[in-house]
């Protein structure tokens, strides 16, 4: 009885110890001789700032101030502020980085629309002011190509760098961050679009009961499909179904031009527009077949083919089921329709699922259902040349839409060793972990390590400690995970020189035919046109060598 | 006498230096650019070649050319009837005895100094659709809110109004100017022969006025025409392509694209106009006072 109630204590001792180490580190500990107060200025509050002093302790940062103190490193990244998505970690983990190496972090703010020009520009004319630009993944072909920056593989076997797991990558998102198989960029966030709904509304008895009745379907929780999500937002549209006295909207989207709308379209369209390879590798690129954005083998637009004009139509009448708002909103306008419970469902990046656990954010915390993206109970063979309805096996196709921002290193950096090691530092496990469970930061998962067991590491509880609704982290990281590796195929990533021009081009043309000043076909069309002429100005043979490499194409 | 003389052009090479430096030479070398087929996207990659007037003739096939010179031209001539007409009422206005003139027509000039991409963030604010106090007053006064954001011909006309009250001072001031400096016997003797105020502006103020008026409507004429700020930063030239002008398009081309030598070819179109209607301008004028 006695030994009973001796090892009762300890296992209850250790317990405690366990479950209060993170207040005993930022009570007791210090990192370099400086405090979590000093380290941490940005934090919000004092379970933040603990949870960020635990996550650098574990990352366990070599000293590197004998390498690098006096030195300066200036950072690009885009303009959101200290605390705003993407840019705020660097600012957030500053005096941490300068207390490691001694050096000094400069970081320089670009807008967004502007990120691609303000940093080309800088390459071309030679100024060469910046060391390390944090980028989206659709300008690498451009950055690499152009010589603007160099591969990280050359660092990776060196000492006195923080450690970082290139394994726990998800293999979509490595891909990305290489280029013919050398790392050029280190993990920071994680894209992908995935489906968010209102777990709470869908799963009333009283609105499935109302929805049975109006449609004569069950109500699909969580929708699977495209053809499902529009029943359900066309149903919940106009109804005052959050009780707040006002009619609602169905869905939420961000569609103004220059708004990022039209990776919306790209998420969207992917099963609409691509086939899987006949054959046991499924995933095989062919000629037919996983290909979305040009034939791989004469570079030919496919953006105006039937199916992903199909998909435009639908997304139409998608956005028809919102508010007419919408189409003047950009993504936080967006976010924070469905976040301050006035949509039933949107789809989006990883974000929401974080932001709806900020109280001073979100309304609907506890509320929230995800899922991976829809598939498409409708979609177009381009080698048959016939549109396939099949609503038991619907076509699925996943996505990276987005595909990141994360940091690359210049090719002309005074100091490689200091770019590296910030890098490296935003990339350790505990760091990056840190942010993925801030949404604040903009950070979204990209590692194993963040998403639940067979997939991951992670625990509902990690996510409930950073002040997570364990329902909501179950919903939200499950569906995460299953966009990354429950999907048949998935949609190609366009990497090629001019994409970012491409993209515009398809964003404004996407805007005229959602204001209906175009067709789709109209506005798809045009797209094609000027997409040829972008690939003409390049140079079309070795733009067609690009295109096939990067999606992995042999002629 | 000699060193005078030596000293006089020593104290011009600053001037001649700038000039030669920020205006010929960017003018010289994007008119040659624009007979090349220069992409700085293609950096490492390609020469720049002479192409003749091949960037020229593809204006002509370009639909977005179409596109932008439609916006352009709306917000150009909306614009400079808008600003013309209410500057010259104020101008008229003003040009009378009131009460702290003066105050009035220092808060009236206050738009000028505000940075048009300012501005531009400023009508997103006030022409938000859900939120907007320009939505908040209509539907106050029982209208139903306009889709400034989300319409075309509405995104336009708010970008043309944000740019006529921004330019409208510019206008009353000249104009207002040009009206202080009649002489005031001029009216008292039409005053003799009608009571008409409408008659006196028509027959005395208007025609003593018009050279003013020539000059502003040319330089707005100009300056409208190359309009890109407010659109840019309040819609992102949107909703779809409806507030991109040509200059947004020269933009883009240019430094979104880096398809320099179009974008010089686009560029020098726009120079065109401006000297063809300068031109045609002075020649009225001149052919005026001769």
């Amino acid at each position: 009885m006695n030994r009973k109630f001796l090892v009762f204590v300890s296992l209850l001792s250790v317990l405690l110890v366990l479950m209060s180490g993170t207040v005993v580190v930022a009570q007791g500990e210090t990192f370099m001789g400086k405090t979590a107060e000093e380290l941490f200025p940005g934090a919000a509050d004092e379970t933040e700032r603990a949870n960020a002093m635990a996550a650098l302790l574990e990352a366990n940062l070599p000293d590197a101030t004998g390498q690098f103190a006096g030195q300066t490193l200036t950072l690009a990244v885009q303009q959101a502020g200290a605390r705003g998505g993407i840019s705020g970690p660097y600012y957030f983990w500053r005096e941490a980085f300068q207390a490691a190496t001694g050096a000094t972090l400069e970081i320089v703010e670009i807008p967004q629309a502007q990120y691609f020009t303000t940093t080309s520009t800088d390459f071309l004319t030679g100024q060469n002011s910046y060391d390390v630009m944090n980028i989206g993944a659709w300008f690498l072909a451009d950055y690499v190509v152009n010589g603007w920056i160099q591969p990280l593989d050359p660092f990776f076997e060196q000492e006195g760098f923080p450690v970082w797991d290139r394994e726990a990558v998800f293999p979509s998102l490595a891909n990305l961050m290489k280029w013919e198989g050398q790392w050029y960029g280190a993990l920071n966030d994680g894209d992908a679009q995935m489906l968010y709904y209102r777990k709470d509304i869908l799963t009333d008895p009283d609105w499935q009961a109302a929805f049975k009745e109006e449609t004569g379907m069950d109500m699909p929780v969580p929708p699977k499909t495209w053809q499902q999500l529009l029943a359900v937002t066309k149903f919940f549209n106009g109804k005052d179904w959050n009780e707040d006295g006002d009619p609602d909207d169905g869905i939420s989207l961000h569609l103004r031009t220059g708004g990022q709308g039209m990776f919306h379209f790209m998420s969207l369209s992917a099963p609409f527009a691509i086939t899987p390879a006949e054959g046991d590798d499924i995933g095989k690129i062919t000629k037919y077949d996983n290909v979305y954005w040009f034939d791989p083998d004469d570079l030919t637009p496919l953006i105006n083919q039937p199916g992903h004009v199909a998909a435009l139509e639908f997304l139409k009448e998608l956005a028809a089921t919102g508010s007419t708002a919408q189409f003047g909103w950009e993504l936080a306008e967006a976010w924070n329709n469905f976040l301050n419970g006035n949509a039933v469902a949107t789809f989006s990046w990883g974000d929401v699922g974080s932001l709806a656990q900020d109280p001073s954010r979100s309304t609907i915390q506890g509320k929230l259902g995800g899922a991976r993206i829809p598939c498409s109970e409708k979609w177009y063979d381009r080698e048959a040349g016939v549109f396939v309805e099949d609503s038991a096996n619907p076509n699925c196709v996943g996505n990276t839409t987005g595909g990141s921002w994360y940091p690359v290193m210049s090719a002309f950096t005074d100091t490689p060793g200091l770019a590296y090691y910030l890098m490296a530092m935003q990339a350790a496990k505990p760091i990056n972990f840190f942010n993925v469970y801030y949404g604040w930061t903009g950070v979204d998962p990209g590692a194993t390590y963040d998403l639940f067991p067979p997939i991951g590491t992670a625990s509902v509880d990690d996510y409930v400690a950073a002040g997570y609704n364990a329902d909501d982290a179950l919903e939200y990281i499950t569906g995460y995970g299953e966009n990354f590796f429950s999907h048949p195929i998935y949609q190609t990533y366009l990497r090629i020189p001019g994409t970012e021009t491409m993209w515009t081009i398809l964003d404004t043309r996407l805007g005229q035919a959602m204001i209906d000043e175009l067709t789709p076909q109209e506005a798809l069309d045009l797209v094609a046109q000027e997409w040829d002429q972008v690939n003409n100005d390049l140079g079309r043979e070795e733009q067609l060598r690009v295109y096939q490499a990067g999606i992995g194409y042999v002629p | 006498m000699y060193k005078k003389s030596r000293a006089r052009y020593f104290f011009l090479l600053p001037g001649v230096f700038w000039i030669l430096t920020f205006t010929l030479f960017p003018l010289i070398f994007s008119l040659y650019l624009s007979f090349t087929n220069a992409n700085m996207r293609n950096f490492t990659r390609a020469t720049w070649n002479f192409v003749g007037f091949e960037n020229y003739a593809s204006i002509g096939s370009d639909l977005r050319v179409g596109e932008t010179v439609v916006t352009s031209v709306y917000l150009t001539v909306g614009s400079l009837l808008v600003t013309l007409i209410l500057g010259t009422f104020m101008a008229w206005l003003f040009n009378h005895d009131i009460p702290g003139l003066r105050i009035f027509r220092s808060i009236l000039t206050m738009p000028l100094f505000a940075a048009p991409i300012a501005l531009g963030f400023m009508g997103l604010i006030l022409f938000n659709e859900t939120s907007g106090s320009i939505n908040s007053i209509i539907r106050g006064l029982g209208g139903t809110g306009v889709r400034w954001m989300t319409d075309s011909w509405s995104a336009r006309t708010a970008v043309l109004i944000l740019d006529a009250w921004q330019w409208t001072p510019f206008v009353f001031v000249i104009i207002l100017a040009a009206m202080q400096s009649i002489p005031e016997e001029l009216y008292e003797a039409a005053r003799l022969d009608t009571g008409s105020g409408w008659a006196v502006f028509r027959s005395i103020t208007f025609p003593l006025i018009a050279p003013a008026l020539g000059t502003v409507a040319l330089l707005r004429l100009v300056e409208t025409f190359k309009i890109l700020d407010i659109p840019f930063s309040m819609l992102g030239g949107g909703p779809g392509s409806a507030t991109q002008t040509y200059s947004y398009y020269v933009y883009l081309t240019g430094l979104r694209s880096f398809n320099m030598g179009y974008a010089s070819s686009l560029a020098y179109i726009l120079v065109i106009i401006a000297i063809i209607i300068s031109t045609i301008y002075f020649w009225r004028v001149r052919a005026r006072f001769e």
